[in-house]
């Protein structure tokens, strides 16, 4: 393409504008486009029912849910497609990754993004504890699914109620301001919102670049795929599965301090609290898919947010659990999931 | 080293005994729906709490809502939890098992969300009460067989009512598995494509297993009702589920005895934390419980899969 | 449908993704025969055993059991119409007694549905009983009764493939589909297991369908031979006939060259 040195080879501006075109229409077709798609047709629909104003206003309220659920939902498809794990103690590490951040934030007096990214580190680290002293093992012994899962709601009570033991459960605060809010294109968002916004959007972009795009992304990517397929490659399975921890419990543990940024506090159960709905993420977009669960997240947070015109908002917690069981009627396998080994 | 100061004059009185004895009693029935679901079917029910829930919530809204007797109450509210069962079972049970497992997390959510939500129907967080009067009265009624010396234990009639319910449960369940239909499900459980190369409906075996457990689940929930008077939404989270799943390990996939044994000694080990003097606020030495119950679960499954009474061979977890 | 044929593929089709295992495959087995399905790895055999017996979902064409269309019908509900099958890899239920393995397969227990338990314990108890002589009788035709009462997992791998056959045969079934049943048996094992394949023929009229490889075992016992490749049939009828057919050595050699 670009980069051949002899003019009359490098293809005509028609010939690049219908490479420009050609590859926007395969983005279309992909999760994020498919997400844009619903966004803007459901959108739409609702504008003529209850005016603009609102169904924006709410639409960024749901963009703020969806980013944090879209960065928890990744880091449970990424594990579960390539170690086949459904991780119960997954919420857990955004718990923990926000009371990290707590406590180099408040009791340690260190600047939030200070602690953020010391939360990230240390959530990562946990991870990769988790896989080395736990899961590495039981997959060496031949460990059923069964018992993978009643480890990870083991893990999940140890990491909840130790946090609970260490912070009591009282709700905490990071040293962040909640209260200001500006003002974009006439809707209101918190300032510490729109910056949870910016930044997990911008990680979103960059997970995505890396898993696209670099050579150890593809990796993870094949090695979710099928490990067995990926190892007669010679791709060094255990490098990867480091990595693919490293990533996922750095995304949660960020997920954990954005979600606390933005609902302006933290209690041990947060966690729990938000793994229901980070399950329904990652089986709407498709277990095992990545770019699926992103799409999930983002989609997920802006229909609970927008549930709130038809619904009392009390309940709207409530329409991530429906979706999930609507989906797992209708189309178990998501909207970008494979069809392969759903039953 | 923390000096550990325990209370051992707590511990010997009887009314400790009872109160653990009530709540063992109470998570063994709650377990026996485990042990069918997981031990002997082979799925993997997460949503065990909900069904409690529906019992106790169900059983409490009709008796101080709608004004029925509680004798008539306990088999409606059973009927919703199997109903319940059924509908959560419909469009899950075709699916792998873990997906299943998700499903029940979500429907034992759904329906303590509701509870805490729908304030006019279930009190929310302000609780229900209210609904055990004829139970009172019963209890009353069998304080006054015992002898004199028992006269001051008002726990004690519901003891023996769990544990008698408990003990008649465990022997149905033991005969049921030995009939074939108890036979069918255990080939299920072993493999289920063999069963349905034999011609079994497996998918109707598994809406069974469900619908039983969730009646099992509503009876521990009815029992917990009139242990607590009061019915909290918190009393219904999932973590309840996974104690029993601790219980379930601790006594041996396969084995309805090993549940009483290990809520037994469970719920003692548990209850018992109270009376150790740590220098601990009270909700932290509940959050030690709960630590101590995840770190059993961890190395129960890590390293001794067949609990107490499971046998080696045919109680590995495996799928 | 040919008169006599207690089994009608049609032209079905199976696919995965975008490749077609099965492309179009027909053929009939007529009742009371012994009929081999042999064709080189990959051919699409086994596929069509799952779409046959109701484990896979045709994409295309019928499959019609005793006049009846079974294409779509739940793999137990075919079981119980008579259609049995064995699987490629023994499926023994392992931590059940060989004696539960047997009786697990009996076909009309009532025993095995709840409300009939309960209601005619009775008719259930009187049914067990049965199914549990028969089971040690079958058990004691393939040299298993010695070990009726230990789990199935202590089996050899020989006895779990009698075990496997003679499971099968519990659930009474008029037509066997067997997926290799000499794979890793011995001559005399295997030698066993073809009498007792031709004494249910001659004296129930049993009909079986094996998928086989071993060419000795298709020449000297099948009456007829059904040959596929690529997902296709390209030959069927007498197996000397189709031992000789050109095409079917083309597929043999084109599949160990290719």
């Amino acid at each position: 393409m670009s980069g051949t040195a002899d003019p009359a080879l490098r293809p005509g501006r028609t010939a690049r504008r219908g490479w420009a075109a050609g590859r926007l229409a395969a983005a279309a077709r992909g999760p994020l486009g498919v997400t844009l798609g619903i966004v803007v047709a459901v959108g739409l629909a609702l504008t003529v029912a209850y005016g603009l104003h609102d169904v924006a206003q709410r639409g960024v309220n749901g963009l703020v849910t969806g980013t944090y659920f879209a960065l928890g939902a990744v880091g449970l498809t990424l594990v579960y497609g390539t170690l086949k794990l459904v991780n119960f103690a997954h919420g857990d590490l955004l718990t923990f990754g926000a009371y990290i951040a707590f406590l180099v934030n408040v009791t340690w007096g260190l600047p939030v993004v200070a602690a953020a990214l010391l939360a990230v580190v240390a959530t990562a680290l946990l991870g990769v504890l988790s896989e080395r002293a736990m899961w590495r093992p039981m997959r060496a012994r031949g460990a059923g699914l069964l018992q993978l899962m009643l480890m990870t709601l083991g893990l999940a009570f140890v990491i909840r109620y130790g946090i609970q033991l260490a912070w009591g459960t009282q709700p905490r605060r990071l040293d962040v301001d909640v209260t200001a809010s500006v003002s974009v294109l006439g809707l209101r968002i918190g300032r510490t919102e729109l910056i949870v916004v910016l930044v997990g959007m911008a990680t979103l972009v960059a997970v995505s670049a890396m898993l696209r795009a670099t050579s150890l992304g593809r990796q993870m990517r094949a090695l979710a795929d099928s490990m067995a397929l990926a190892e007669v490659t010679g791709i060094d399975s255990d490098r990867v599965v480091v990595a693919t921890w490293l990533f996922a419990a750095g995304l949660a543990g960020l997920a954990g301090v954005l979600y606390t940024a933005a609902i302006g506090s933290m209690t041990p159960n947060l966690g729990f609290f938000l793994l229901l709905s980070l399950f329904s993420a990652v089986i709407l977009g498709g277990i095992g898919n990545a770019y699926g669960a992103l799409a999930g997240g983002l989609l997920l947070g802006i229909a609970q947010e927008w549930s709130t015109l038809v619904i009392d908002p009390r309940w709207k917690v409530a329409v991530g659990f429906a979706i999930l069981v609507i989906v797992l009627i209708m189309r178990p396998q998501g909207l970008f999931g494979r069809k392969e080994r759903i039953a | 080293m923390i000096p550990l100061a325990v209370s051992l004059d707590a511990l010997s009185t009887a009314d400790f005994w009872i109160g653990v004895g009530v709540l063992a009693g109470t998570y063994a029935i709650f377990t026996l729906g485990l042990q069918l679901n997981v031990g002997f079917t082979g799925i993997i029910n997460f949503g065990q709490a909900g069904f409690m829930a529906i019992g106790a919530y169900a059983m409490g809204i009709l008796v101080v809502e709608a004004g029925w007797s509680m004798w008539l109450a306990l088999p409606a509210a059973i009927a919703i939890a199997m109903l319940a069962g059924v509908l959560i079972g419909l469009p899950s049970l075709r699916l792998r098992a873990d997906y299943f497992a998700i499903a029940t997390i979500a429907l034992a959510e759904i329906i303590r969300y509701t509870a805490q939500n729908a304030r006019g129907l279930t009190g929310g967080n302000q609780g229900l009460l209210g609904f055990d009067d004829q139970w009172l009265d019963v209890s009353d009624t069998i304080l006054g067989w015992l002898p004199e010396a028992w006269q001051g234990q008002f726990l004690l009639p519901l003891l023996i009512v769990v544990w008698l319910t408990a003990l008649v449960l465990t022997g149905l369940l033991i005969a049921l598995q030995r009939s074939p239909w108890g036979r069918v499900l255990r080939a299920i459980r072993e493999d289920q494509d063999a069963a349905r190369a034999l011609g079994k409906n497996v998918f109707a075996y598994k809406l069974q297993s469900i619908a039983l457990a969730a009646a099992l689940g509503a009876i521990a929930g009815w029992f917990l009702a009139l242990n607590l008077s009061f019915l909290h939404p918190t009393s219904f989270e999932p973590q309840f589920t996974f104690i029993g799943f601790t219980i379930l390990v601790l006594g041996g996939l396969g084995s309805y005895v090993g549940v009483m044994v290990a809520s037994l000694l469970l719920w003692a080990l548990l209850e018992a934390t109270r009376f150790i003097d740590l220098p601990l606020a009270a909700e932290k030495v509940a959050a030690l419980r709960f630590v101590i119950v995840g770190v059993a679960l961890i190395l129960l499954v890590a390293f001794r899969p067949q609990g107490l009474l499971g046998k080696r061979q045919e109680m590995v977890l495996h799928d | 449908m040919t008169d006599g044929a207690i089994l009608a593929v049609r032209d079905v089709v199976k696919r995965f993704g975008g490749v077609a295992a099965v492309d179009g495959a027909s053929f009939d087995v007529r009742r009371g025969s012994i009929t081999a399905l042999i064709g080189p790895n990959g051919a699409g055999k086994t596929t069509l055993f799952n779409v046959v017996t109701g484990f896979a979902h045709a994409d295309g064409g019928d499959v019609v059991y005793e006049g009846r269309s079974i294409r779509g019908r739940p793999a137990h509900a075919i079981a119980r119409r008579g259609l049995v099958r064995t699987f490629q890899i023994t499926k023994a239920l392992a931590a059940m007694p060989v004696l539960d393995n047997m009786t697990v397969a009996a076909p009309r227990q009532p025993g095995e549905h709840l409300p009939l338990l309960v209601a005619r314990p009775l008719a259930a108890r009187r049914r067990e009983r049965e199914v549990r002589a028969r089971a040690r009788e079958l058990l004691a035709r393939f040299g298993l009764e010695g070990k009726a009462d230990e789990y199935a997992g202590t089996l050899s791998g020989g006895q779990r493939k009698l075990l496997e056959l003679a499971r099968a045969l519990m659930a009474e079934p008029r037509l066997v589909l067997l997926d290799e049943p000499m794979a890793g048996v011995n001559l005399t094992l295997g030698a066993t297991l073809l009498a007792h394949v031709h004494a249910l023929r001659d004296e129930q009229g049993t009909t079986f369908l094996l998928i086989e490889h071993d060419m000795e075992v298709v020449m000297g016992h099948s009456d007829r031979v059904v040959c596929m490749a690529q997902g296709r049939v390209i030959a069927d009828g007498a197996p000397e006939a189709v031992r000789t057919d050109p095409r079917v050595i083309d597929a043999y050699l084109g599949a160990v060259a290719g």
